[in-house]
């Protein structure tokens, strides 16, 4: 559905925003994009769309970008990282304009509208509207022509925890049609659930490409986890020893342990089976930059 | 061909909904009605006709139209980059081509109305008190001022997309405007003049202006002074005669409002975004 040949794209003689990057995407395949900001995610979705000039091969349903940026993007639903749209237009006439763009019916706009949970501010101004709302008017506008291939640049952004559960189900539910979907994004967690395969992207160049599920056991993001336990702190330290593989450190009120991401859960359960009450938790990932470092490191690239 | 349509309409409905276009309408249509007027009162306005008010309108029509052509020009696609909805629309299946061109119609069409709702109507009043002998002199004078917003359109959009925001293209809307209709007749005469005395260089003067060709134009139908027809209206029909210059200063128009928008397309279409 989706072939990246040999891209590459300069702005000046100085800076390489992507450099030589290859991969393809099969009908009702979904690929993340993962990179830190900068790392030129959003640089290579311009460049799928037809945004941009650059050098190399982009191929959709066929049809060089190039060549045919037009044709190409009838075959696309392109969500922007901010998407913009006329604030002095209502949600109800962003959807028909746009659905007049990609030359689909009205009836569709209208069902779309309501799909995204937007039938009661459809006569809302699009200024009024908070960023959640914006995204999901941005997530109808994308569906509007049916595409068989959506690129989602971070639609996660801006969004809260149910929000993105939504969007995750969303994505299973797109690929349950057949659509091929390119998701860049900045949560790695969410990558082996959604995505069959990953490209990580690092100032411009591919780190790693490949299935998702084995791009979780490379980069190995990690967490950390802030525990207020019942005052059984030196019965607890033992048992997150054991699994965390990582530092803990006890501050007073409460107990940090740096762990893999994956074994958090396995941590919580451990210490509840143990008796040991949880009076309050609190998670911080860790950006996705270290997970990039640390797969350059596994891979034996340079830092 | 359908989204073109839609970005028209779009553009149409700005124009409508943000009542700029009421407000030039009315201000046109005030003007005309005032001038004549005041004309009337200083002599027999059965006598005059239409012609004394539109002969004073040329004046105020070549410092206006100019003005409202470039600055909504300006302000198109420069407005979209800095909103951020440049991005959006461009991502849809639409080209550069038909994105330019269904905005540019939109508001060339939204200008043709502001011209023609304003100077019409002011037009049919004016019909109930002046004899209509001289109508299509003041008919003419409406198409001429459509003709120069059409040209002057063009250029503001080949402006809007060379710059990089609102405010940059605002201002270099208004010195194309200051340049184009201030200091054009006295700085290309010195300019053609000292380049080469040729009738050559001064034809060439004349054509590089729609503003000036529009006011050689209007004159001509009025009344065809050498005196009111300025320095280079007047070497103009003197050396080629009246139907060749209006020929030829008509072709300029029509070039002036085709190529600035070729040049926009061409450059639009390399941009990224």
């Amino acid at each position: 559905m989706l072939a990246v040949r040999s891209v590459t794209k300069r702005y000046g003689s100085r800076v390489t925003a992507l450099d030589n990057v290859s991969f393809e995407v099969d009908a009702g395949q979904v690929m993340a994009v993962i990179g830190a900001n900068g790392a030129g995610k959003t640089t290579l979705i311009k460049c799928i769309v037809g945004l941009v000039r650059f050098e190399g091969e982009v191929v959709v349903g066929g049809i060089g970008v190039s060549r045919d940026g037009r044709g190409v993007r009838r075959l696309i639903g392109y969500m922007p990282q901010d998407p913009a749209f006329h604030s002095d237009l209502s949600v109800r006439e962003t959807a028909l304009f746009y659905a007049d763009l990609k030359s689909a019916p009205p009836q569709r706009a209208r069902e779309l509208v309501e799909t995204v949970g937007l039938a009661a501010h459809e006569e809302k101004k699009v200024g009024e509207l908070s960023g959640g709302m914006r995204q999901r008017l941005a997530l109808a506008v994308t569906l509007l022509a049916n595409p068989p291939l959506l690129v989602l640049d971070e639609p996660a952004s801006g969004l809260d925890i149910s929000a993105r559960l939504e969007l995750r189900q969303l994505v299973q539910d797109q690929r349950k049609e057949g659509k091929s979907i390119l998701l860049s994004t900045h949560w790695l967690e969410d990558v082996p659930h959604v995505a069959d395969s990953a490209l990580v992207l690092n100032e411009g160049k591919t780190v790693f490409l490949g299935p998702a599920t084995e791009l979780a056991g490379a980069a190995a993001p990690s967490s950390r986890l802030f525990l207020r336990l019942n005052g059984k702190g030196p019965e607890a330290a033992p048992i997150i020893e054991s699994l965390a593989n990582g530092a803990v450190e006890d501050t007073g009120d409460w107990l940090v342990v740096s762990c893999p991401a994956s074994r958090k859960a396995q941590i919580v359960e451990a210490l509840v089976g143990a008796g040991i009450g949880i009076l309050d938790f609190r998670v911080e990932e860790a950006p996705v930059d270290s997970a990039i470092l640390q797969l350059q490191k596994s891979k034996g690239g340079r830092p | 061909m359908r989204a073109t349509y839609a970005i028209l309409r779009k553009e149409l409905r700005d124009a409508v909904q943000s009542r700029w276009l009421l407000a030039f309408s009315v201000t046109f249509a005030l003007v005309a009605l005032a001038l004549s007027m005041v004309q009337g009162r200083a002599g027999d306005l059965s006598e005059q006709g239409f012609n004394r008010t539109t002969a004073g309108l040329i004046n105020l029509c070549l410092l206006l139209v100019p003005l409202l052509g470039l600055v909504l020009g300006a302000s198109t696609i420069a407005g979209e980059r800095d909103r951020g909805t440049l991005l959006t629309l461009h991502s849809q299946p639409i080209s550069s081509s038909q994105l330019l061109i269904g905005k540019y119609l939109g508001l060339v069409v939204a200008v043709w109305m502001a011209i023609v709702l304003g100077f019409g109507v002011a037009g049919l009043l004016m019909a109930f008190v002046n004899p209509l002998t001289d109508i299509w002199h003041y008919a003419l004078f409406i198409v001429l001022s459509a003709a120069l917003a059409t040209s002057m359109l063009s250029l503001g959009m080949l402006i809007s997309v060379v710059s990089d925001g609102r405010l940059k293209a605002m201002a270099l809307a208004v010195l194309a405007w200051f340049v184009l209709v201030l200091l054009y007749d006295l700085g290309a005469i010195g300019v053609a003049l000292s380049v080469s005395s040729s009738g050559r260089s001064l034809t060439l003067a004349v054509l590089g202006n729609p503003v000036e060709s529009v006011r050689i134009l209007a004159v001509m139908s009025l009344e065809p002074d050498l005196q009111i027809l300025g320095p280079l209206g007047a070497y103009l029909t003197e050396e080629l005669g009246k139907l060749t210059s209006v020929i030829l200063l008509s072709s300029a128009l029509v070039a002036w409002a085709a190529l600035p928008l070729v040049a926009a397309e061409r450059l639009f279409r390399r941009q990224d975004l």
